[in-house]
């Protein structure tokens, strides 16, 4: 039997002793919610075979399964499984792609251990069926790879006692992320700070600025590190706000990665920089239209071409439990052989379970 | 050093001459901590009168909010579910956890009307498994409601249990008289049924003697559709049904429709909560409002 065949096989079977518990046990469960994102896309540079990630055609893009609970008076904790495939097979596996606890009776600070994506900026803490956009920014991708930054940590967030909301965050991480750092002697840890700020401008705009930089040894012994700014503006009317909404959100990655090179030339490719922005209208109850503008290689090493990427999206939620969202893609990268890239998906998002507590 | 001071004081009770620090999930709850804490109480809500509350964002200010509060008073029933809990996490504040007497979910003390029998499923739209949570447009929920908060209110600051006791009675009482004279206001009006955008107005029929056997959402959270309409146009004619309240955080327009088609039918937008509309101020005011609309003033 498959191995992921095996796993699901185990959650099937562990699945009905949690729902048929006596009452008493019932009310003690965790919330329980499962997620999938499944996907239809075409793209010009995108493979026809099955087991390259991203591939044409039909495809389940990532499940997850997710359980959250009070531990006991001081803690509570989240585990989140994601089944994705993996790439240079048609399988997919199993990843705990955050698991950790947080301490709940502390004031002002809010301790963490586990498992857990990293608060370098803001799209790096989302999941996949909260990205803005079907995929992850490519300066994002490109400096912290396709999961992002999620690593095995400690974290402490402080607020900050001043008249706006400011939060201070201290995070030790190990050093496995392959994009940035591939290290994996054990002991090694790397350092993350985050300072994020959001401002009230009036009942019906908010401004947030944050922020963070990571830091930590990669496979060459030599400090790599990924600086971020965050800037986003949401705009939601105290009277008419069910119908209409506007978010503009812009992040800016800067990543040094000592060590690195061009296979072709071994020249350098330790810097590079690049930003996101993209603005999302709501126009009905149920309606979102988005745009987005990337920009990679700001700076850049000399071998690293510049890249830009257009994306205009329609969003169709016909409940706060299931999303369908059609992207259409234009990517220029500069680079020796000048690609010039065109991508359509669509992609349907659906929730079971627990009702989720959305962030902000 | 200023932390440290924080966590040690954090179990103390209040000093005599400290006011309770009061966070409400709905204004009509900080209306009603207003009515029994007087002036012994600062009270602030998270959403205000014109936002429909299922759907407020969990700002980090609002959590700047609730970490400075003594007492969180919520509706529950799952109506602050999809945001109150972002916010009580974030707040980091112990003393308002789930649990704590610094935390007070009124809604499961009130017995909730429309509790789902058999099993619970979102087919049925966005359902609440343990009940409806409008109950604030009961005007004698809201008096028990009062008694209630007057008790925790209490625990928190023993000095002036009493008062909170006596104003939360006083509440209760005046309730009770009006509720009367309202009757007498609706019943001499004639009106026995009445459709509404959603299932908001519950309470308030049924203290009041009302129907309302069709809403404009075809299931909770689904905004209407025109086969939905075309029903809900049939069913006025057939049940001679003469007024249609939209809340007024709903897009209201699907209505002119409506009358437009059923003769005799009228439709008013209403407040379903304090500081919905400007004459909305009070809790008197928002069930003042309500009867006058079913008069049709």
């Amino acid at each position: 039997m498959r191995p992921f065949i095996a796993r699901v096989f185990i959650l099937l079977t562990l699945f009905p002793l949690i729902a048929f518990a006596s009452d008493r046990g019932k009310a003690l469960n965790p919330d329980i919610s499962a997620n999938f994102l499944g996907l239809a896309q075409h793209g010009t540079s995108y493979s026809d075979d099955r087991t390259v990630v991203p591939h044409n055609g039909l495809t389940l893009q990532e499940a997850e399964l997710q359980f959250s609970a009070d531990v006991d008076p001081y803690l509570r904790a989240v585990a989140l499984l994601a089944f994705a495939q993996e790439s240079g097979s048609a399988d997919y596996k199993v990843d705990p792609e955050e698991v950790y606890a947080e301490t709940i009776a502390l004031p002002v600070v809010t301790l963490k251990a586990g498992k857990f994506k990293m608060a370098l900026g803001r799209h790096n803490l989302l999941h996949a069926h909260a990205f803005p956009f079907i995929d992850a920014p490519i300066i994002h991708r490109r400096l912290l790879g396709n999961e992002g930054l999620n690593e095995s940590g400690v974290s402490a967030a402080a607020l900050i006692p001043v008249s706006w909301f400011s939060e201070f965050t201290l995070q030790a991480l190990t050093l496995q992320n392959d994009a940035l750092f591939n290290h994996y002697t054990s002991g090694e840890i790397g350092g993350l700070a985050h300072w994020k700020n959001l401002w009230d401008l009036n009942d019906s705009l908010t401004m947030e600025f944050g922020l963070s930089g990571v830091t930590g040894k990669n496979q060459f012994g030599r400090k790599a590190s990924v600086l971020g700014s965050d800037l986003t503006f949401k705009w939601r009317p105290v009277e008419g706000g069910k119908y209409h909404a506007l978010v503009w959100q812009s992040e800016y990655l800067l990543g040094q990665r000592p060590g690195l090179t061009d296979a072709v030339t071994s020249e350098s490719t330790q810097k590079l920089g690049g930003f996101a922005t993209w603005l999302q209208v709501q126009f009905a109850q149920r309606w979102w239209v988005q745009a987005r503008y990337e920009y990679v290689g700001l700076p850049h090493s000399p071998p690293l071409a510049v890249a830009t990427k257009e994306s205009v999206l329609l969003g169709f939620f016909p409940s706060e439990f299931s999303g369908l969202r059609l992207q259409y893609d234009w990517l220029q990268d500069r680079a020796r052989t000048r690609i010039n890239d065109h991508a359509i998906a669509f992609q349907y998002n659906i929730s079971i379970g627990a009702h989720p507590a959305h962030a902000y | 050093m200023k932390y440290l001071a924080l966590v040690l004081l954090a179990g103390l009770p209040l000093p005599a001459f400290a006011k309770i620090n009061v966070v409400t999930s709905i204004p009509d709850l900080a209306a009603l901590t207003r009515e029994v804490g007087g002036g012994e109480v600062e009270v602030e809500s998270i959403a205000r009168g014109s936002q429909d509350p299922h759907f407020i964002e969990a700002k980090p200010s609002y959590m700047l909010k609730v970490s400075k509060a003594d007492l969180l008073v919520l509706v529950g029933l799952d109506l602050e579910v999809g945001w109150m809990p972002s916010l009580i996490q974030g707040a980091r504040n112990p003393k308002v956890r789930s649990g704590e007497k610094g935390y007070l979910e009124l809604g499961p003390e009130l017995d909730p009307l429309d509790v789902p029998k058999g099993k619970v499923t979102r087919a049925e739209g966005d359902v609440h498994p343990n009940g409806n949570p409008h109950f604030w447009l009961d005007p004698l929920r809201m008096g028990r409601a009062a008694e209630i908060l007057a008790k925790r209110l209490g625990e928190l600051d023993p000095a002036h249990a009493s008062d909170f006791q006596k104003r939360a009675k006083d509440f209760s009482e005046k309730m009770k008289n009006k509720v009367a004279a309202w009757k007498k206001r609706i019943d001499k009006t004639g009106v026995k049924k009445v459709v509404t955008y959603h299932k908001t107005l519950t309470y308030f029929f049924d203290r009041f003697g009302l129907e309302n056997p069709a809403i404009l959402e075809p299931k909770p959270g689904i905004p209407p559709t025109s086969g939905h309409i075309i029903e809900v146009i049939q069913l006025m004619k057939q049940q001679k049904i003469p007024l249609i309240l939209v809340e007024n955080y709903f897009d209201a327009s699907v209505t002119k429709k409506i009358i437009g088609e059923v003769p005799g039918s009228r439709s008013a937008e209403v407040a379903v909560a304090v500081g919905g509309s400007e004459s909305v101020k009070m809790i008197d005011d928002l069930y003042e409002q309500l009867v006058r609309a079913v008069e049709g003033k």
